[in-house]
């Protein structure tokens, strides 16, 4: 079976999140493994803790956090990416974090090992 | 099994100072190149700008990352594409601010373009 990576760098508000959100959906439900999303450019901001969208607007934030949750889904901030657009798991001294759980702060080394993991590597 | 390298081609189509794209994939292409990956860059419509030399970044408040352009060497990312379409249609020169830059006519420019297994776009 074929194996899949995605590299996401539309912020939540963008509906190529929700396309990305669809297909990952897909090709898990389809048996399809999917070794990993990346977060890179303004798409981080899908793994902020304390996101506020309106009830009548798509929340893409919690469908990644459901994705995680459902197929053990990886979900790789891009750490510099993620420290400039303001998210950070060590805001001061008590260690505040505005990083929801279901993400882990990677390198851009992991994006090399999931282009090489995969035998596709989808961008959205 | 995979093999554990793979071809990047980095398609950068967007001018070097109106957002970070250009930044951005820059990095990426030298951290694919430090994990000894084969990386090509490809510049495009306003992209081609990314390459002009005697560019001034601080003027509009930003670091002058151009200048790292010229550490893709050292990465051994030698393969670098840029459309000559792109160019004429700007009134773009040749006149690059790094070496080794490949002008390509579009046909050649896609053909070359598709031979990568991986394809990033900026």
């Amino acid at each position: 079976m074929k194996k899949l990576a995605f590299v996401i760098t539309t912020a939540p508000s963008s509906n190529l999140t929700a396309t990305a959100i669809n297909m990952i959906t897909a090709a898990l439900k389809n048996r399809i493994e999917v070794v990993g999303v990346f977060f890179y450019q303004s798409a981080v901001l899908n793994g902020c803790e304390h996101l506020a969208i309106p009830n009548d607007e798509y929340q893409t934030h919690k469908q990644w956090q459901q994705l995680h949750n459902d197929f053990n889904l990886p979900l790789h901030l891009c750490a510099t990416a993620a420290e400039k657009h303001g998210l950070s798991d060590d805001i001061n001294e008590q260690k505040i974090t505005n990083i929801n759980k279901a993400f882990t702060l990677s390198g851009l080394g992991e994006l090399v090992e999931l282009n090489v993991k995969a035998d596709r590597l989808i961008q959205l | 099994m995979y093999s554990p390298v793979k071809s990047v081609a980095i398609m950068n189509s967007n001018a070097p100072l109106s957002k970070a794209n250009a930044k951005d994939a820059l990095d990426i292409a030298l951290i694919f190149g430090s994990y000894e990956q084969s990386v090509s860059l490809y510049f495009q419509g306003d992209g081609v700008y990314q390459l002009i030399a005697h560019q001034q970044p601080e003027k509009v408040q930003q670091k002058d990352f151009l200048k790292t352009f010229a550490a893709l060497a050292f990465y051994d990312i030698e393969n670098i594409f840029i459309c000559h379409d792109s160019l004429i249609q700007r009134g773009l020169a040749d006149n690059f601010s790094i070496e080794n830059v490949q002008v390509l006519n579009r046909n050649e420019y896609a053909i070359s373009l598709h031979q990568h297994q991986t394809i990033l776009r900026f």
